[in-house]
Formats: structure tokens, sequence, C-alpha cells
């Protein structure tokens, strides 16, 4: 009896005007990291750090920080921290400056896969 | 492979729900079960359902364990990936579970069928309820954090079971008309009247929850008018919707037109009765048949990314500003809304009763509406690209304002100037005047207009289009230049008073402390942020003074950012604190926000989007805030992030 169509658009456009959209969350992207994406640090950091936009499955997520010529500077593997699932850390070797690049695959909770990758430069000043 | 599990989610929403509604047919619609052979035919409806259920829940599973491993989908059981999804993962989990619950259930069935009851119908009910409504984990529902996620799973299971309690009741009660046609006799017509006007209770009952369910699941998900009608899965959501308004106008027509001719007329002959009575079965089979279309459409939808999370194409060549719209307006828009949409239902109501000239009189209302709601839209009118409602792919950040400073200078500067006013050296000979890139109008555009604008050129041609000269992410960049540069000549209007006026945000940066790293963006979710831009260096007075006021706002919120424009590298430590160290790409992205003429401070009070909300420099007439000043403000702040930021409107 309802005419779905119109009464969901005129709502949705209401809900856009007046409350602003939720922050929707489904898949994980990358909300933030650190080092930051794109940034340049003085010290070498002993781990990078990634947060996600929702909750990841520990199996299936992974992340590698490379150097420039491709080679793993990793020192162990991408952990998911068991107290916030949104956040995977992997340890780093001690890394002499340059630019390095953190390649991410992420499952989260919802079964959707993303992947992604960023750099970050450690200036060793 | 996404053919394959769009197949499985959609066979397997359509076989979960087939086997749970005969569960609830027998609970609400159908008790006592009028015959023998009717709960023999639900038996095996639920059986058949079952085995669907059990093999698309399989299929649905190894999809998935290939998508999660990357393996192909033979080497997921060989290789184990199957059992670490089964065990590991909360899907796996979730369908272990389920597979229990779908065992129960045929111990239902077989029960209901050895000794009818009652407690065997109710125990079926919850088991299948819960088969079902446990599907809301394995989609997005299950995904988003927080109290707000509780709502959305919530709503999640009510559309699931309002779904299945309507759609899997539709077969049954089909197969309930066909056996009251063949027997035709006053006992069946008695059954059959008493069992659609319950069915009408229970379909009319989960339309309503269906409706306010996906309501929230659609402001979850698809969240503005640009998603749903510009993106894939926004257009798939409309689609959905509306079949969805179809099967509720055939509801209608069941429950305004053929219900009322279930009463036997005079005489004993059941004609008009059994004519209905075809017409209702035909009816509920049509209305299955759009409900499987329906979940062909939920099987694609669960593994499309959001609307949200996709770029939106706008097909419309103008958009809506409805943020020019005065309180009044809105206020009469809404009600304008309101009677359109009564206007509607009425129409469709009297429709499917046959009342036509109540049709006619409910239509000419709504067409009455719509020009009314249209004279009131038409202020807010404005053009509109393709690319308008597109999201910055490039983070507005230092990072980016920087790459597109130079870009400026290299593509734009030539007619626009060094300065962005439309004053470059080629500007005097063309026909049309380069626009002023530094004027509050330009925040009347969207980003995306912008980039339609840099990507396919403006004014015939005047302004060549630059998508063959620069890659997309150089243009963004550029947009971010631009905007970067204007918000920071704007914000030299803001005066030291906090109004609800503010200029565009600074643009997002990470700068380092004694302790790590952090971001504006993360000191800002905590609260608002005085940033302090020095040029030259500061006095150790000053410094002191910041430090001083800086004990004293915690409690306030307001959190004290210095910056030394003029040093690079890690924070000063020496006391007294608090200067940050920052990138030499930072300082220059935050020189945008810094007049030449401030006698080397400039102060700016962010609100928690970064806009500024006031500004005072050591040169102001009003010199730099006391710390009273401050935490009043901080507190004025606050509230007024609640509110959206009004930019400078339209000029033109």
């Amino acid at each position: 009896m309802v005419n779905q169509p119109m009464i969901a658009a005129a709502a949705a456009f209401t809900a856009a005007v007046a409350l602003g959209s939720p922050a929707a969350r489904a898949h994980a992207f990358l909300d933030h990291a650190s080092p930051s994406v794109g940034s340049t640090v003085p010290a070498a950091p002993a781990a990078v750090t990634l947060w996600f936009t929702q909750q990841l499955e520990p199996a299936f997520t992974t992340a590698q920080v490379s150097d420039k010529s491709g080679n793993n500077v990793g020192s162990g593997n991408a952990q998911v921290d068991p107290n916030d699932p949104t956040e995977l850390r992997v340890p780093l070797k001690p890394l002499p400056p340059g630019t390095y690049t953190v390649a991410w695959h992420a499952l989260s909770i919802d079964t959707h896969t993303t992947t992604g990758h960023f750099t970050f430069t450690v200036s060793g000043g | 492979m996404d053919t394959l599990l769009i197949a499985a989610r959609a066979v397997h929403y359509a076989a979960t729900i087939s086997l749970a509604g005969p569960f609830a047919f027998v609970c609400f619609v159908a008790t006592p079960e009028p015959s023998e052979r009717l709960r023999r035919r639900l038996l095996l409806l639920v059986l058949g359902s079952l085995v669907l259920t059990l093999v698309s829940g399989t299929g649905w599973l190894l999809v998935l364990s290939a998508r999660f491993s990357g393996q192909p989908l033979i080497a997921v059981l060989p290789q184990g990936i199957v059992a670490t999804v089964l065990t590991r993962t909360r899907f796996g989990q979730i369908w272990l579970a389920r597979f229990v619950l779908v065992a129960l259930l045929a111990l239902c069935a077989v029960a209901r069928h050895r000794r009818p009851g009652r407690a065997a119908n109710w125990a079926g009910l919850v088991v299948g309820a819960s088969t079902l409504a446990s599907l809301a984990w394995a989609g997005h529902g299950g995904a988003t954090p927080g109290h707000p996620g509780e709502l959305h799973l919530a709503a999640d299971m009510l559309h699931l079971l309002a779904a299945g309690a309507w759609l899997g009741s539709l077969i049954p009660l089909a197969l309930l008309l066909a056996e009251a046609q063949a027997s035709n006799g006053p006992y069946w017509a008695a059954c059959t009247r008493l069992a659609v006007l319950r069915f009408s209770v229970l379909a009319g009952t989960s339309v309503v929850i269906l409706f306010a369910a996906g309501l929230v699941n659609t402001w979850f998900l698809a969240g503005t008018v640009p998603t749903l009608i510009g993106t894939l899965y926004g257009r798939l959501l409309l689609a959905k919707i509306a079949i969805f308004a179809i099967m509720v106008t055939i509801a209608a027509i069941n429950l305004l037109r053929m219900a009322p001719r279930l009463v036997p007329v005079g005489g004993g002959r059941h004609l008009t009765l059994w004519a209905a009575v075809d017409h209702l079965r035909r009816n509920a089979l049509i209305e299955a048949g759009l409900g499987l279309c329906v979940l062909a459409i939920v099987g694609s939808l669960g593994i499309l990314p959001p609307g949200l999370h996709t770029e939106p194409g706008w097909p419309l060549p103008f958009r809506l500003d409805l943020g020019a719209l005065a309180t009044r307006s809105e206020f009469l828009l809404a009600i304008v809304v309101a009677l359109a949409g009564v206007c509607m239902v009425t129409a469709i109501a009297a429709a499917a009763a046959g009342h036509y000239r109540g049709t006619l009189i409910a239509g000419g209302g709504l067409i009455l509406c719509l020009g009314f709601g249209g004279i009131i839209l038409r202020p807010t009118i404005e053009p509109a690209y393709p690319t308008t409602f597109y999201a910055l792919p490039e983070l507005y950040a230092d990072a980016s304002v920087n790459r597109g400073a130079s870009l400026y200078a290299a593509n734009c500067a030539l007619c626009h100037g060094t300065s962005g006013r439309g004053d470059g050296p080629a500007a005097a000979g063309l026909p049309v005047h380069p626009a002023d890139l530094t004027a509050s109008h330009l925040f009347a555009h969207t980003p995306g207009d912008l980039f339609w604008w840099v990507s396919n050129g403006r004014g015939d041609g005047v302004m060549p289009g630059f998508a063959g000269i620069m890659s997309a992410n150089d243009r963004w960049d550029v947009i971010n230049f631009i905007r970067a540069r204007a918000a920071g000549l704007i914000s030299r209007h803001i005066g030291p008073q906090v109004s609800a006026t503010s200029a565009p945000a600074i643009p997002a940066f990470a700068f380092e402390t004694g302790s790590g790293q952090q971001t504006l963006s993360g000191v800002l979710a905590a609260g608002p942020v005085l940033l302090v831009l020095f040029s030259p260096p500061p006095s150790a007075e000053r410094l002191a003074q910041l430090a001083a006021a800086q004990t004293s706002l915690s409690a306030a919120g307001l959190k004290i950012l210095s910056i030394n424009l003029g040093r690079i590298g890690m924070p000063e430590m020496e006391p007294p604190p608090p200067l940050v160290g920052i990138s030499a790409e930072v300082a220059a992205a935050l020189a945008l926000f810094h007049a030449p003429d401030d006698g080397g401070e400039t102060d700016l009070m962010l609100d928690r989007a970064g806009n500024v909300r006031a500004r005072w420099t050591r040169s102001g007439a009003a010199g730099l805030p006391d710390t009273a000043t401050l935490a009043a403000d901080a507190i004025r702040v606050a509230q007024l992030s609640a509110a959206p930021a009004s930019h400078a409107g339209h000029a033109d």
C-alpha cells in the first residue's frame, strides 16, 4: 500500500540533509597508520601499525613492508591486536633511511577482502 | 566466481526463507491445519528447502574460502582452507552454528509430522527464525562497530524475519488455497476465509517492519541521494524497492478487493468466492515470483561495496542544494513531502480497492503537491556534472596540497594568476575572464564540480580541459591546493569572535611530539584545537604563557598545538614545551593559513571538522586571546561543531 521508492528517496534525502551520513563501515578500509600514509619520519620506527575501519579476521589478514628493491623488511608476521581487532601491526628490522612500501590485504569480519598500499620515508635526520 | 557467489547467496536466502516460512504459516495462519494432505505437502516443502539450504550454504562457504585465500575453488577442501574458515573466522563459526540449526529444524519437521501439535510448530518457528536471523552476521549488518552497529544488526535481523514470515508463507498459502479449490466445500470456504484474514495481518505487520528496518539499512549503507542513484549498489537497491512496491500493491489488491469477496453470497452459491480464491492463489504465486527477484538482487547487493564506498556518477544535469534552503522553506517542504506521501498511498489503496474516483482525486492532490514542491525547490537547483559527487580520492592533506601547488604553478597560473585571483599574464587577452579561485564562492561548488571543469574545460573552450595533460590524481591534487589556498585566504576574514560562520577546513597533517607521531584529525577527534602558527620563532616568554594556558585549558577540552613554521624536524623538547615538530611539506601547507602581516603569530580556533571558527593575530586590533576567552570559546566551538558549518553562499 505504501509507495516505497518515493518515501525512501524522501527519507534518504532528509536523512542525508538533516543528519549527515553515518560512517558506513562495511568492508575494512585503512583508517590511518603509524607512520602516517605518505609521511616522512626522522627516526626508524620499530613497527608499522595500521588501523582499519572495521574488525579484521586474523587468519586471512596480512601486511608486508618492503624497501625500494622489494626486500621484506619485516621482522615477523603481521599480527592483529587481540584486544583491538581493527589494529594490524608489522614488526620491523632496523630500517636505514629510505622509502618503504606497506602492502596490506585485509579480510573484514563481514567476509569482504580489501587490499591497498602506501609508502613512508625514513629521513634519518 | 562472483556469479557463483551471487547464485549461492540468492538460492540460500530463498531456501532458508522457504524453510522457515511454513513454520510461521502453521503458527500464525493455518491453526489448526485443515487437512492431513496439506500437512504432508508442507513437510515435503520443508525437506526440499532443507536440502537446498544445505547445498547452497556449503556452496557459499566454499566460494568464500576460495576468495579469502586467493586459491582456486578445487583447492580449498584438500588444503584445509575450509577448516580454517570454519574454525577461525566469524563467518565460519556462524556457519557451523547454522548447520546445527538446520539439523534441528529437520528434527522439528519430522516430529511435527509424526505428532502434530502446537509445541512442535513453535519449536520449529523458533529454530527456523534463528536460522534466518543469523544470516544477518554474514552480511554488511554485522560489520558496523559500536552501538550504531547493534542497531544495524537488529534492523537487519528484523528485516530478514519479516521477509521470511511474509515471503515464506506465500507458497504454503498457495498450497492451502489450491486444496480449498479442489475440495470446494463450506468447510474449506470457512478455512480459507480465516487463513486469508490471518495472512493479511501477518503480511501487513511484515510490510511495516520490512519498510522501517529497510530505511535503517538504507541509511547505513547507501546514505545519500547521489549514492542511491549514482552507484550500482544504490540502483539495485532502488530496483529492489520498486519490486517490493509492486508486491505491496498486489497485497493491497488482495486485501481490499479479494478478501471481501470471501464472504459467502446468499443461496449457498459460492461462485464469487471461488473466483476470488483462484485470484488470491495466483496473486500469491506472482508475489512469490517477485520475491525471488528481490532475493536475486539481495544476492548481488551483499558482495558489492555499499554505495557510500564508491564514486557515484551523477546522471542529471542539475542537483538540489538543500543546504541553501531557508528554515521556513524546509518546513514547508517537509509538509509537502508528507502530503504527497499521503496522496500517493491513498491513490494506490483506492485503485487497489476499485474506487477509481478516489484514485483520481488523490492523484490530483499528488500532482498539486509535486507542483508546489517544485516551486519550493526551484532556488536550490544548481548545475551538476557526472563527477559532482565524487569523493576526493586524494586525501585533503599537506602532501596533496603541495603537489597541487607545483602543478598549479605549471598549468594554471598563466591565466588564473599566481595569487589565484584570475589575474595571470594571459588573462587580459581572453574573451572570458578567468575565474577568481580565491573567492568564498569556490566552496559553493563540490570538489567534483571543480574536477569536471579542470578535466573538461569551461567557457566554450576558453579554459582547456586538462584530462589529457594531468593524471586524475594530479587534477585532484590541484583541487586540494586551490581549496586550501582559498580556505587560508578566507580564514583571514574570520574575526576573534566565535560565530556560526567559519572558514573552510585546514588540510590534514601529521606532527611529531616527544611521545611519537600524531595527526591533526586524531587530536580534533577529542575536541577543539587552538593552532598557533609562529613565524619567526616565538619568544620563550610566549611559549611559557601557552604552556601555562594549556594546563588550565585541558579542563575546557581545548588542546593547543604550537608550530614554528620556520623550523623543520623534531619537536623542541627544551622547556618550555609545547612546540611540535613538522615536516617541510606541512610547513608549506600551513603557511597558506598565516598572513605575512600577522606580527609573527596567528592563532586559529579549529572545530572538530578542522574549520577555522575564530582567528587572532599578534598585530591584530584584538590582540592575542587570554586564557578565559579561550576557555569560553572552546565550549562555544564544541557546541557549534554539532551544527553544520555555514560557508559563504553562492554569489551569482
